[in-house]
């Protein structure tokens, strides 16, 4: 006892010193895990975390190219057909091994839309996928009821498990036990607290499309669960984690002044805008909502609000998306124009409420100041998410709002992910009451064809003409901001948010 | 009840404290505080040099007039979109300070009615009020504020109704507690043996003799639900923008702590210098009414 | 305390629970928001995949139905599942409990342990510099906004003197095992001081948050008390007798000023479990708190009914503890 009294004295004053670690990766990261099963992870931090330990078929690399991972290749003998050839010599962490049985498993077990009982929203991530078929232990084959171009750029979001693993511990027991293929295998995970992985000794090596192949770099890696940004930001510059993600603008220049750490960034994949409700007057005018995006002075904003940290649009997609359409001219900040268009269109004076949430207050009010200076009375109201969002989603709740300042998520970089949601009439998320119906065929037949050029062209077109219509104020991409350490290296942050560690080390 | 209370039932307290209480200087000094702020608040829309709700984006996080970089157009600085400080702090003072009077007014109006009642009427009637005072006291007080106003949806008037449903318990008990003990004493005893009806009893007997405990009570409580307003605004529950209370203006600046500690810290010293006020000039009060709760 | 009193308690518990219970379900239902559309966010979703969420979470179901159903099983123990966890939402509670435990009952300690002595000695040497200097910082104590403390401490401590971390409740080393599911408790048991260590460096921040404005109105209350206590006629009585001035403190004036601090404390207590989320949130605390306030965000209906019923059964529970040492400390208070 007396001998653990003097330890516990010597330990509290040599606490503040940093341990010598073996080598380790800390990431400080914004949330916990919500499960560890990569059927039904819920949200994309979750799945960042859960990437390192399960392997997919296909994955992407930082430049969001999608590459062969568990799968060597694949061919596409028809429309509705692909099939896939599996690398030899796979294991799960338990080392049995990886089989075209279980790539046949893990996908019907996201198809039947249910696990554990529970709906699993996942189903629809597969498409058209009716079923998938073992040719033999190393091929499989994927039958689509109807030709669907996008199944390749989904495929990196889907993970494969271990039918014997799942059939033992059951749908439960996956949400905290983990037996993937990745370059990492589970210690421990400290629930609202942190995961601990280590390298799991017998990984086949990852994708050859992605330099160097081999085990994982470091022997352990640790994701701290740390909400709170003024915390994650004082742990990266104290040395305690080596990369934070969402970095605030305001810390940005800490960060690069501190020495240690630096910043980095990638363009996102959430492409902010504000809504306007298009069925109620004035702005089904559309002079009204072009003089809108007069009004408004991106560049500005990003520069001041976001620090240069986003890229602006002139229309829906990123710049890395499939289909990008970079010839689509701009709405330059004209608050003059803006005024002009007004009058001309009987708009003037106009009166209107912009709607966001807690974060994007500021932005908002900074819009709301621009239009001031346009003649434009806006004023801005602030609700929560979960009230909001279903509001501009039914017609009949929306109709006496004017903008809603949102965004929306494409970490497929497929247009259909986005464009069909929001901008095709009916979209389950079309908050803008925006319905052209050239747009709606363009886009409807973009999703059955399955040559490239010609799904492009009929993407552009329909940019083209969705930017003429100006449904919405075009805003910009925001991109996602990281803190790195200086000691750590292999590692650059991509669009889709994984941080996969496969490949990083620290001096 | 002590001896003590009857002792101060009986010999005029209130003129008695309040000499008491003018005699002590320091909680006099407090009070003008109060005072002062009380009139900032009054006087806002006319002392305030900027429009609290202009946003310049070239002005943003503009450091303080004394600092390299500030003017003394805007003597505290500007916030993160480039808004006079100063203005926002007196424009806030009124919500703050307009919040924490209304909802502890309400409150005790409330609670001292309803303890009255409960005490005096007992039985059944106290029963059911005091479960249902136990019930909201149980309830954690951010769970049922942000229920409730998602509930109502935000806006000022909501915050004050939120609050006051919280608040009402505290000076219930008080009242209650007090009516429990003072109905006991003998000069209540024998009114209600004279036939006296129960209101009278109340507005004769009881109430005098529990109104200082319930009011120095009050006092405390209103650096408390400023405090509490300023949590739920720095939660984002607060007033709509560009509206600023105190505790939002502490959240918006809690990003820039490094690069732009004025945004915060005006509004916290606003905060904390009147609270300590508030608290000061309520212990003068209650070392002069009654020693026992000081 | 006899039986009557005892089946009055738990008639009021009762009642409390039940009366919870509605207002928490109404409260659910009068609140705008739909937990499908936080849930789903911006992925793909059919028609049908949504219907079946709905269907999942019973929402499809009526009011009447519902509520019922949640109180058959709550009595049963059972509160569902999580929308967001999709597990049970008692495992998902009892997960993130302990770590709120913990955090409360240090502040409490440490509260305790600043407060009271601080109290008893200001209010027997009334007017004293201890006096002065206690009942300013007292005042500061309950002045400062919570939220301002927690910042400053991270501040002061871990940014600027690195000496303590910045947020989390373990370090990177392996934990003890667990067996009660407290760190300082279970690293002792294992008899590993570096762990011990390691989950006090982490728990003393937030404690030290929460601790101080409670010290400051427990201080308040014991020195309040003991002023009383003081000028009670039988105080003056023993001293006339020529008990010695120890004795009499010992005997009556610890006795009748702990009964309003203890009373106090229990009612703080009730106050920090129900509003540490904030100090939760800034130094990244596993716990409950947190979990509540982001469950109500998401609308994740059965986690927040089943939240509010463990507080107000804990809220309950506290409170008869505290008439319970009151009534035993000071039999003239059992009013």
């Amino acid at each position: 006892m007396r001998r653990m009294l003097v330890v516990c004295a010597l330990a509290l004053f040599a606490g503040g010193v940093s341990l010598v670690r073996a080598s380790e990766i800390r990431v400080g990261f914004t949330q916990d895990a919500l499960t560890l099963d990569p059927g039904n992870p819920g949200v994309r931090d979750t799945e960042t975390i859960i990437r390192n330990m399960y392997d997919g078929l296909l994955t992407r690399d930082s430049a969001m190219r999608v590459v062969p991972e568990i799968a060597q290749s694949w061919t596409q003998p028809s429309p509705t057909v692909y099939e896939f050839k599996l690398r030899d010599g796979v294991t799960f962490h338990d080392g049995t091994p990886l089989t075209a049985a279980d790539v046949k498993f893990s996908m019907e077990r996201v198809l039947s839309g249910k696990i554990g009982g529970q709906t699993n929203p996942r189903k629809d991530l597969l498409g058209t996928l009716d079923h998938v078929e073992v040719v033999d232990p190393l091929t499989v084959r994927f039958v689509m009821k109807a030709p669907w171009p996008l199944l390749p750029a989904m495929l990196p979001f889907q993970e494969i498990v271990s039918e014997a693993f799942v059939k033992k511990v059951g749908d439960d027991g996956m949400v905290s036990a983990e037996n993937g293929a990745g370059p990492f295998r589970l210690v421990e995970w400290r629930r609202g607290d942190s995961i601990i992985m280590e390298r799991a000794p017998g990984y086949y090596g990852g994708s050859p499309d992605i330099l160097p192949v081999g085990p994982a770099r470091v022997d352990r890696v640790i994701f701290k669960v740390m909400p709170d940004n003024a915390a994650r930001v004082s742990a990266l510059l104290a040395g305690d984690v080596d990369i934070i993600n969402a970095l605030p603008v305001s810390a940005m220049k800490r960060v690069e002044d501190s020495g240690t750490a630096r910043v980095a960034t990638v363009n996102g994949t959430r492409t902010a805008f504000l809504a306007i409700n298009n069925a109620k007057s004035p702005y089904a005018d559309k002079r009204v909502r072009q003089a809108l995006n007069h009004a408004v002075d991106r560049k500005l904003i990003i520069q001041r609000l976001l620090g240069g940290n986003a890229t602006p649009l002139n229309g829906v997609l990123s710049p890395d998306a499939f289909g990008f359409d970079a010839d689509l001219p701009e709405y330059g900040y004209d608050p003059a124009k803006a005024k002009a268009l007004l009058q001309e269109a009987g708009a003037a004076p106009l009166k209107l409420t912009i709607d966001c949430d807690g974060a994007s207050k500021d932005i908002a009010e900074a819009i709301a100041a621009m239009m001031q200076r346009a003649g434009i009375e806006a004023k801005v109201q602030l609700w929560e998410t979960a009230v909001i969002v279903p509001i501009w989603r039914d017609a009949a709740k929306r109709a006496d709002h004017d903008l809603f300042l949102t965004s929306w998520g494409n970490a497929s970089l497929d247009p259909s992910d986005i464009v069909m949601p929001t901008l095709r009439s009916g979209g389950r998320a079309n908050s803008a009451a925006y319905a052209n119906p050239e747009v709606d065929k363009l886009l409807d037949a973009a999703e059955t064809e399955i040559d490239r050029d010609k799904r492009k062209g009929l993407y552009v077109k329909a940019q083209e003409l969705i930017h003429e219509d100006a449904p919405w104020v075009f805003l910009w991409l925001p991109k996602d901001v990281y803190g790195v350490s200086k000691r750590l290296h292999g590692w650059q942050p991509s669009a889709d948010g994984k941080i996969n560690l496969h490949r990083a080390f620290v001096d | 009840m002590s001896a003590v209370t009857a002792d101060a039932g009986l010999a005029s307290p209130s003129r008695l404290a309040w000499r008491s209480f003018r005699r002590d200087s320091t909680a006099l000094i407090f009070c003008v505080i109060i005072v002062i702020a009380c009139a900032i608040a009054i006087l806002a829309p006319f002392i305030m040099p900027h429009d609290p709700a202009d946003a310049d984006l070239l002005r943003r996080l503009q450091p303080p007039g004394w600092m390299e970089g500030g003017e003394w157009a805007y003597p505290l600085g500007c916030d993160q979109l480039g808004r006079d400080i100063l203005s926002r702090l007196i424009a806030g003072a009124r919500i703050s300070l307009g919040v924490g009077f209304a909802v502890v007014a309400a409150s005790t109006a409330i609670g001292l009615g309803l303890g009255v009642l409960a005490g005096t009427a007992r039985g059944a009637l106290d029963a059911v009020i005091s479960r249902f005072a136990d019930i909201l006291l149980g309830f954690p007080y951010l769970v049922f504020a942000i229920g409730l106003m998602g509930m109502m949806g935000p806006g000022l008037d909501n915050i004050v109704l939120t609050l006051v449903l919280k608040e009402w318990v505290v000076p219930f008990r008080i009242a209650r507690g007090e009516t429990l003990g003072v109905s006991r004493l003998d000069y209540v005893e024998a009114a209600r043996a004279v036939g006296a009806s129960r209101l009278a009893i109340m507005r004769g007997e009881i109430l005098p003799n529990i109104l200082s405990p319930v009011l120095v009570v009050a006092t405390i409580r209103v650096a408390h639900v400023i405090i509490m307003e300023a949590s739920l605004s720095f939660l984002g529950l607060g007033v709509q923008p560009p509206a600023a209370s105190w505790g939002s203006m502490v959240a918006d600046g809690r990003e820039f702590l490094a690069d732009g500690w004025w945004v915060s810290t005006a509004p916290g010293l606003a905060i904390l210098i009147v609270v300590l006020a508030i608290n000061l000039a309520g212990q003068g009060l209650r070392e002069a009414f009654d020693p026992r709760l000081a | 305390m006899t039986v009557q009193r005892l089946v009055e308690k738990l008639g009021h518990l009762l009642v409390v629970l039940f009366g919870t219970s509605v207002l928490t379900f109404a409260m659910t239902l009068a609140t705008p928001g739909d937990p499908v559309t936080v849930m789903l966010g911006d992925q793909r979703a059919s028609p049908e995949q949504i219907a079946s969420l709905r269907h999942d979470m019973g929402l499809d179901l009526p009011i009447i139905s519902r509520f019922g159903a949640f109180l058959w099983h709550a009595v049963h123990g059972d509160f569902g599942r999580s929308f967001f966890h999709r597990r049970p939402v008692l495992d998902v509670i009892l997960e993130r409990l302990p770590a709120t435990i913990e955090l409360t009952v240090a502040a409490t300690l440490i509260a305790l342990a600043i407060g009271i002595p601080l109290g008893l000695f200001a209010g027997i040497r009334r007017d004293g510099v201890v006096d002065r200097l206690a009942s300013l910082g007292s005042l500061v104590g309950v002045s400062v906004p919570g939220f301002w403390l927690a910042l400053l401490l991270m501040l002061a401590f871990s940014v600027s003197l690195h000496l303590l971390p910045v947020s989390g409740r373990t370090g990177y080393g392996g934990e003890p095992p667990a067996v009660t599911h407290l760190l300082l408790v279970d690293s002792l048991i294992a008899g590993r001081p570096d762990a011990f260590v390691e989950a006090l460096r982490h728990l003393a921040l937030p404690a030290l948050t929460l601790a101080l404005p409670m010290a400051a109105v427990l201080m308040r209350v014991t020195r309040g008390a003991v002023i009383e206590v003081m000028k009670a006629d039988y105080v003056t009585f023993a001293e006339a007798k020529g008990l010695s001035r120890p004795r009499i403190l010992g005997l009556h004036v610890l006795k009748n000023a702990l009964a309003p601090a203890i009373n106090v404390a229990a009612i703080e207590i009730g106050v920090l479990l129900g509003g540490n989320m904030i100090v939760e949130t800034i130094f990244g605390w596993p716990g409950l708190g947190r979990l509540v306030v982001e469950a109500i965000f998401s609308r994740n209906y059965p986690l927040v009914q089943a939240a509010v019923l463990l507080y107000a059964v804990t809220f309950v529970i506290l409170n008869f503890i505290a008439d319970a040492l009151q009534g035993a400390l000071n039999p003239r208070l059992r009013a």
